[in-house]
This record gives C-alpha cells, sequence and structure tokens, in this order.
C-alpha cells in the first residue's frame, strides 16, 4: 500500500469544507473534498457515501449533513447535572480529600450527598416511625415518609415484637434500671450477664464467652486484643468492616484471599510460614456472609488452619440463631460445632439488640482479650435491658419455638428467591435471612431504590464500598413474621423496579455475574 | 439450504476473525468488506496481552510479530506519577479460562499494529480457512423475509448485484454498522460525553515500552508500532475539540508539552512525522442488541466505547472467539440458535461487562484526576503486584470490581510505601485543580 502524503490536507479541514460546500449545495466541492479524505476516515465512517457526493439528492444531502455533523461537532448535553453527580460517584470517591484543614475538606464529599438527598438516590439514614415487623413505616433522610414490606429491617426471628423478649427488657428494666454504669472488668456487669455468657457457650460449644457492646466491637476487639505488628492476618476478601478494620490495625502483614477459597488459604499458609516460623497467623471469615448469603468450607479451613499453626476466627453474626440445627448456625450445619478456635458473634441480626461476644474454650484467651481487646475493658457493659433480651432470645433460639421460627423463616426465604428468580433475576447464594438480589450497576441500581421507594417494599440497597463496585444489590432481610404471600407481592413490585429503571436509563445490561 | 451457514459483513478484526474461527469448524462462510486489502480504518490498533494472545491462540502471532515490535510492559504517568507495570500471567489464565474454559496460548506482551498490516492477514488467514472472502463488495440490503434475515443484497468488485443467503448474518460492520442501521436497531446505555483524539506516525526516536500519560484534563501516548515508527496519540474532552482544531499540529505539539514535556520535547527535536495527523471524535459509546431473528452483531457494531483505554480490538477478538463458540453450536445443532445467543448475551451484558464499561465511559469524560484517585497513585508505587493488578485491570484483564474494592483500596493506602510529599501536583492541590479546568487551547 501506498503510505499517504505527508502534506495532505487533515480530515478535519476537508470535513469543515465538504459542510461548508453541502450549506452552499456545491456538490461538486464536496466531491473534490471528500476525495481528499483518508482512507481511514472513509473506512471507519462507512455509512457516509463518500463516493457520491457528486449525485446527492436533498434528501440524501440532508442526511449526510446530519451524520457528518454528529460525527465531528462535540455534543451539547442538555442534562439534569444534580442527578448526574450524584449517580456518578461513590463514596470513596472522597477518601482521600486534599487540603490541611481537616474540617474544610470534609465539604465536597458533604456536596455530593446533598446532591444525592435531593435527586432522592441516598439510601442512608432512613428512620422508623413504629417497630420495624415485616410491614414499617419510615421516614427517608429528608422527611418523606412510606409504609412497605419491610426487608430493611434485621430482626430474622421476628424478636422484636415478641411477647417475651419484651417482658424480659420490662422485668431487666424493672430489677436493674437502664443503665450498666460501668465496664464490664469494673462492675458493669449483672448477675444475668454471666447467665448469658453461660447460655451463648452452650449454644456455640465454647464455653469461654467474653461479651461487648457491640458486634463490631467484638469483632475488632478480638484481633486487636490478639494479634502484634510481627503477626499475619489472612482474612476473607468479604469478611465484616470490624475484621478488615481489625486487621489494618493490627499489622502490615494482612493478606486479602479469594473469597472463600480454602485452597488459596492453604497456599498463602504455606507461603508464610516458609518465611516465618516464629510468629502468629489469624485466620478470619463470615460465617453467613452478609451481602452474598454463602460460608466456606469450615471442616476444612480449620483443619488447614491447624496444619499450619494458624488460628481460625469465625464471624457468625448472622447464621447464629437463624439457621441451623437448633439455631447452631452454619457451626452446627457443618458439624464444627466445639471445633472453631474462636466464633464471633453479633446480637443485632438475630438477638434483638446491641451487642456482640468472643467465645473460645480457652479460658486464657479469654482473660486475655478482656485485658487487651479494648473495645471489651473500655466500653461501658451491656445495658442490662440489653443483656435480658439477649438471654430470653438464646433461651427461645434454643427451645422448639426456635425450630418453628426458623422453619417460618425459611418458607417465607424461599418464596422470595423462588418468585424473585421466576422473573429472570439472580438471587446470590444459599437460602438464609439475608436474599441478595444483585443489580450490578450503581446507577441502576440507585434509580431502582428510589422507585422502590414509594411502591410498598423497604429494602436496602448495598453498593460500593459495602460490595465491589459494578456489584450493588439489594440486600433483603428475611423475617419469620413475613407471609409467603407477602414475600411474593414484593418480589414483583421489586421486579418492576428493576426494569422500570433500566428502561429509565435506557440500559441494556444484564444481571448475570460475569 | 442456503448457500452459506453464515453472511459475515466487514472483514476486520471482528469480522475476519469470527469469519475464520467459523470456517476452522467447517462451516460455509462468507465474509464480505467494503475495501480491498491492505486497508487502513481510524483506530488506536492497539492490543493487550489478551489481544495478542487470541491472535497466538489462532495461530497467527507470528506472523504479526514479524513485522511489528511487542513489549510486555507499559509505563503511566499520571500527574508526574509513574507506575511501570505488565498484565501478570496468572490473570491472563485466569482471563481464559473464564471467558473460553481453556487458557492455551497465552502470551503477554501488548503490541501496536496498523490496520493495514493486522486486518490483511486477518483476511488472509479467514480466506485460508476456507472462508470465502469478498472484497470491495458492498452490501446494499439485507433481505429479509417475514422478520427473518435471511441474506444480504450488494454490489460486487465487478459492479454486478449479487444476492447470497446464509442461515445466518453477522453484522460486523463496525460502530456505523450497515446492519444495524438497515435494522433500525435502537443504542443503549449511551454515553455522549467522550474524548477527541488526534495521532499521527514518527520516525527518528526509540522509547521502548509504551507511555502513557496524563496531566489535567489532556492525556497523550507514545507506542511503537509498525515501520520503525511511533503512534502519538493526544486526547481530551471532546468540549474542548473545537479550539484544538483551529491549529491542529500546533495545539498536538501543544498538548504533547503540556501532558508531558520530557515526550514533547523528544517529539519535537527528533521526531519526523511520516503521514498527516488523523483525529476523531466519533467516539460515545453505546450498546446496540446483540441477537434477533437471522442476525447478531459482533464487535463495535454491538457495543463502541472511547478509544481511553485501547481496548476496541482486543474485545472484537474476544467476542468472534465468543460468538463463533455460541454459532458453532447452534450449527452443530447441539443447542437452539436462542439459548446460543443467550449464552452470548449472558457474558456481554455481564455485570462485569457493565463495571468496565463505566470505567472506561468515566476515564472518557477527562476529568482531572481527582486527589484521592492522585493519592491511590503514589500509595501503589513500589507495590509490584498490586500495579501490575491495577494494568490487568485497565485493561479488561482482571474484573474493576476486584481491584476497585474497599477493603483492598484501603489495604494499598496502608502498604503504601512512598508519601504525596515527592510530587509538586498535591502542592496547592486546589489551584492546580482549577488551572486544570482551562481549555489549554481556547
Amino acid at each position: 500500500m501506498s503510505l499517504p502524503e505527508l502534506d495532505q490536507r487533515d480530515d478535519d479541514e476537508l470535513i469543515e469544507t465538504i459542510l461548508a460546500a453541502a450549506g452552499r449545495r456545491d456538490l461538486v466541492a464536496m466531491a473534490v473534498a471528500a476525495a481528499e479524505v483518508s482512507e481511514m476516515t472513509r473506512n471507519w465512517a462507512t455509512h457516509i457515501p463518500w463516493d457520491e457526493f457528486g449525485s446527492l439528492d436533498e434528501s440524501t444531502l440532508g442526511e449526510v449533513v446530519a451524520d457528518l455533523t454528529q460525527m465531528w461537532e462535540p455534543v451539547d448535553l442538555q442534562v439534569d447535572a444534580d442527578e448526574e453527580y450524584a449517580l456518578d460517584k461513590n463514596a470513596y470517591d472522597f477518601y482521600r480529600p486534599a487540603g490541611r484543614n481537616l474540617m474544610t475538606r470534609t465539604e465536597e464529599f458533604y456536596g455530593w450527598v446533598e446532591a444525592r438527598r435531593r435527586t432522592e438516590t441516598w439510601q442512608y439514614s432512613r428512620t422508623l416511625e413504629a417497630a420495624p415487623s415485616s410491614v414499617a413505616q419510615i421516614t427517608n433522610d429528608i422527611g418523606r415518609r412510606t409504609r412497605g414490606i419491610n426487608f430493611n429491617s434485621q430482626d430474622y426471628l421476628s424478636f422484636n415484637t415478641h411477647p417475651a423478649i419484651r417482658e424480659a427488657a420490662t422485668k431487666a428494666m424493672r430489677d436493674y434500671g437502664p443503665h450498666s454504669a460501668g465496664s464490664p472488668m469494673v462492675l458493669g456487669n449483672t448477675r444475668i450477664s454471666d447467665e448469658l455468657e453461660a447460655s451463648l457457650g452452650e449454644l456455640v460449644r465454647a464455653d469461654q464467652v467474653t461479651l461487648f457492646p457491640t458486634g463490631w466491637a467484638a469483632g475488632f476487639g478480638a484481633m486487636a486484643g490478639l494479634v502484634r505488628q510481627e503477626d499475619h492476618v489472612l482474612i476473607d476478601r468479604l469478611a465484616h468492616s470490624c475484621l478488615q478494620q481489625g486487621a489494618r490495625a493490627t499489622t502490615r502483614n494482612v493478606v486479602r484471599y479469594e473469597h472463600l477459597n480454602v485452597d488459596a488459604v492453604r497456599r498463602h499458609l504455606v507461603d508464610i510460614r516458609r518465611r516465618d516460623s516464629r510468629n502468629g497467623i489469624l485466620v478470619v471469615t463470615d460465617g453467613l456472609f452478609s451481602v452474598d448469603a454463602d460460608w466456606p468450607d469450615l471442616v476444612t479451613l480449620q483443619r488447614v488452619c491447624r496444619e499450619h499453626d494458624a488460628t481460625l476466627l469465625v464471624d457468625v453474626a448472622h447464621d447464629l440463631g437463624s439457621m441451623g440445627p437448633g439455631g447452631t448456625g452454619v457451626l452446627g450445619m457443618q458439624h464444627v460445632l466445639g471445633d472453631i478456635d474462636i466464633v464471633m458473634g453479633a446480637f443485632s441480626k438475630t438477638f434483638c439488640s446491641n451487642g456482640g461476644f468472643v467465645a473460645s474454650a480457652s479460658p486464657a484467651l479469654k482473660q486475655y482479650l478482656k485485658m487487651f481487646g479494648g473495645s471489651h475493658m473500655f466500653s461501658n457493659a451491656l445495658s442490662p435491658v440489653q443483656t435480658a433480651v439477649v438471654l430470653e432470645a438464646s433461651k427461645i433460639i434454643r427451645s422448639a419455638e426456635g425450630d418453628f421460627l426458623r422453619s417460618r423463616l425459611h418458607t417465607a426465604v424461599t418464596a422470595l428467591r423462588e418468585e424473585l428468580t421466576g422473573y429472570g433475576l439472580t438471587c446470590m447464594g444459599e437460602p438464609s435471612p439475608i436474599v441478595p438480589l444483585l443489580i450490578g450497576n450503581e446507577k441502576l441500581a440507585r434509580i431502582a431504590n428510589r422507585l422502590l421507594f414509594d411502591r410498598g417494599v423497604l429494602a436496602f440497597m448495598v453498593e460500593f464500598p459495602v460490595t465491589p463496585t459494578g456489584s450493588s444489590r439489594f440486600r433483603l432481610q428475611v423475617q419469620a413474621n413475613h407471609e409467603p404471600d407477602e414475600a411474593r407481592a414484593a418480589a414483583k413490585i421489586i421486579a418492576d423496579a428493576i426494569a422500570d429503571a433500566r428502561t429509565y436509563l435506557s440500559s441494556a445490561f444484564g444481571s448475570t455475574e460475569r | 439450504m442456503p448457500r452459506y451457514d453464515a453472511i459475515v459483513i466487514g472483514a476486520r478484526c471482528a469480522g475476519a476473525s469470527t469469519g475464520m474461527l467459523l470456517a476452522r469448524q467447517g462451516y460455509r462462510v462468507l465474509v464480505v468488506d467494503r475495501s480491498s486489502f491492505p486497508s487502513d480504518v481510524i483506530s488506536t490498533h492497539f492490543l493487550w496481552p489478551h489481544g495478542t494472545s487470541y491472535l497466538n491462540r489462532w495461530s497467527l502471532l507470528d506472523q504479526v510479530l514479524a513485522v511489528t515490535p511487542a513489549h510486555t510492559e507499559v509505563t503511566f504517568v499520571n500527574d508526574g506519577i509513574p507506575l511501570t507495570g505488565s498484565v501478570p500471567d496468572d490473570l491472563l489464565r485466569a482471563y481464559f479460562r473464564d471467558w473460553h474454559g481453556d487458557d492455551s496460548g497465552v502470551v503477554r506482551s501488548y503490541a501496536s499494529i496498523r490496520r493495514h498490516v493486522l486486518d490483511q492477514i486477518l483476511v488472509e488467514a479467514a480466506s485460508k480457512a476456507g472462508a470465502e472472502v469478498r472484497t470491495n463488495f458492498a452490501v446494499r440490503e439485507l433481505i429479509i423475509e417475514g422478520d427473518q434475515v435471511v441474506g444480504v443484497r450488494g454490489r460486487d468488485s465487478d459492479g454486478q448485484l449479487v444476492e447470497e443467503r446464509a442461515r445466518i448474518v453477522i453484522g460486523a460492520d463496525g460502530r456505523n454498522s450497515f446492519v444495524a442501521r438497515s435494522l433500525g436497531l435502537p443504542k443503549f446505555d449511551e454515553r455522549p460525553r467522550c474524548t477527541f483524539a488526534y495521532w499521527s506516525y514518527y520516525s527518528g526516536f526509540d522509547l521502548g515500552p509504551a507511555q502513557l500519560h496524563r496531566r489535567g484534563r489532556l492525556a497523550c501516548a507514545v507506542a511503537p508500532t509498525n515501520h520503525d515508527q511511533n503512534m502519538v496519540l493526544v486526547w481530551g474532552p471532546s468540549e474542548w475539540s473545537r479550539e484544538f482544531r483551529r491549529d491542529v499540529p500546533g495545539n498536538l505539539q501543544r498538548a504533547l508539552d503540556f501532558v508531558s514535556p520530557d515526550l514533547g520535547e523528544v517529539v519535537r527535536t527528533q521526531g519526523v512525522r511520516a503521514e498527516r495527523i488523523y483525529g476523531t471524535l466519533d467516539q460515545s459509546a453505546f450498546l446496540r442488541p446483540l441477537a434477533g431473528p437471522g442476525w447478531v452483531l459482533v464487535g463495535d457494531a454491538e457495543s463502541a466505547k472511547d478509544q481511553c483505554t485501547a481496548i476496541g480490538m482486543t474485545h472484537a477478538f474476544r467476542g468472534a472467539e465468543l460468538v463463533a463458540d455460541a454459532l458453532g453450536r447452534w450449527l452443530s445443532g447441539d443447542v437452539s440458535l436462542n439459548e446460543a445467543m443467550a449464552s452470548y448475551e449472558g457474558r456481554r451484558r455481564s455485570q462485569n461487562a457493565a463495571a468496565y464499561y463505566d470505567y472506561v465511559c468515566t476515564l472518557a469524560e477527562m476529568r482531572p484526576y481527582r486527589h484521592d484517585e492522585l493519592q491511590l497513585f503514589v500509595a501503589l508505587r513500589g507495590n509490584q503486584q498490586e500495579i501490575d493488578r491495577f494494568v490487568a485491570t485497565h485493561a479488561d484483564v482482571a474484573p474493576v470490581s476486584e481491584f476497585f474494592q474497599a477493603s483492598n483500596l484501603l489495604l494499598l493506602n496502608d502498604a503504601a510505601k512512598e508519601t504525596s510529599a515527592g510530587y509538586p501536583v498535591f502542592e496547592d492541590f486546589p489551584a492546580t485543580a482549577r488551572m486544570y479546568q482551562q481549555n489549554l487551547f481556547a
């Protein structure tokens, strides 16, 4: 091929010439300029009849002018700047603000939050108007109210409206008052705190239990208590934030392994032990993962840990009480009760209260964590009311009524998953109180979430940084009080909202993951 | 029974490859293109390592590399923060296993290949595989019976009007696809904001592996290509293009000097330009429906994106392998056409695909890098494994979601070996950010 001459006119100039000639209806000048247009551009713009300019009729001429103009002129965008800004960014775009004034440099993030709020795409900070049951009445953060089938609360066995739970709370209030008035290391605990530790110890078959004021404090405290600078942490990429932050706070030797991949854990352990025979390794995973609804093979994971002198910590916040034989969660389902090094959990999903715990078979570990966990010693203890509620919950969980509530929960979960799947949507993970409905694209999720608000379903949309970018979803949290029909009705509303959001954004992307 | 199993319209990256792969499976394939080859077309003509790997899987890479330089390392310089890395072997293998079920033929090098070189090789390969290739063939209309596309009418190289029929018509005819236009297909997920790009070819210097520079709202790249030349490319937000066009050669140099004074100096003092300067801003992104009765789209015809990550040809190859595999299963009678197309669509319209589409479209807006992004680049310095993963993510080898994940970003931050102290861009960042909003060419 003969390379084009260096001194030929640029296509810019030529197309400008063509458009000017078209304005004068000078077809000859158009054809002359077209002959000079580069082969590159002619082969790119195959829809332009470059060789036929000399004989264009009026309507074809109009099309040519329109097509060339579209190709050649930058678009003037008419957009809702607020909505575009709101939909376009994500929270971590603001993680490293510029400037040396710690206070003023938060303004940029605030501007974005305000845009999200104005466009009603801010899913956070909704408030309840009454006790959240299978239906709830809520207000969003700009004061608009709605009422709907509630998948936005975490109360898997619907204990918040359970008479025995409420009675336990009332009794504790009468007996001890609302305040624990001190650290559990000083004088913050009551007799029922000991009872609760024993009850939890029986449930997870690890009798050395330490209570923490929140689940977050339990996860973070366990890691801060155990791991030192030269130690190693191997953590599932999707483990809960309190554990990720615990890892970061304690050591720089952190490996985030591929979600659920026990082989990867084994490889990393071999690699670490080859380099370091002196220091500790903590392997950290969730039981039921809170936005993916799946769980690891704990039998193999614990065995692999022991083979390399690593310690396993499992966070059972979402599954303990709500799943498994007798409410024993993923541990019971995999027959590893009493066999996991360290079990950590939170009460806020099934046990109807703030709070968390760490359990093991070791009295030494217990005393050590109480002293060095930070969030145990240097926080006020769980309040007596909270303690009593969790204690009562743990009793119901282990009773026949617990089995009944779990079976109701499971029925509602199955109805919801089947109906959603029937609409061609993707429910991630396994049947569990968490039904993650994959949306993917953040813009789509934010618009679907906005539509859903007024249509009678309350659902929490999770996006980056809770999920990886491009993998946002509705996290539907089911309760024992949900009727299967309610779940099915909600599924239809959700499916319609997603379809309408896709139309609104004119998007052709589907919901398969890869 | 129609004469052909498949007619492919377009004989470039998507079309010739699809035709070749179907012919190699033993199907009767007609490939047509309005051009005669060798032939050039507007293109960033860059193949990332998975792109060259496809050529290797098809046994065409040696032929390409005989005349084309290839490298594995690439350097990104963002506001003066350099990162040099390459796409790692394990991520490439994982990519091929995930997309195509086998990881044979993986190579780690990328290459910048002129289209008059590459397309010719592809067309010959299609022909050699047994496909009938007719060049200088202008399709005039699709033959539609009922709602079914059954063939094409067109003008042959000797000017004869001819009619050909096939079980499927494959539109591989680029972003301005004739097939899509004839069928009146809508566009989805349109992103009108894109870059303008201007480039040409220079001899007189050899800078080794490719470099990509960003500063403010402008970028430039230099990549060694065929004929011992370098492609030198500048790009910026399309809304600055009117001003840029007032003096294309002057502004091309001005952009180089602004984005990378070193590169600007090399091009000005040593560079000998061999061709005219080319340019385009016809790069807004969109999706079209993938398939319908008797037709399917592949390559830019089904989804076009801005040039800013130089991924178009690699995606065209990927699409070719996907669609040839899907159609092969249908033509062999294993699955229905609907099932075959559903599997193709599932992959092309997946969440991962959406996330990468967003990544490209956001980059294409050419907003200045934010403070947190630049800090991330600083944090990556010295962390080779994560730099490599960043390169792989940028090139759509590894999923966007796995790099841009909160706990990963926090860990990168914590593992930082350098601070921002050595980089002037962080000095009075707000003033710099304001300066970046000024149109350099106004």
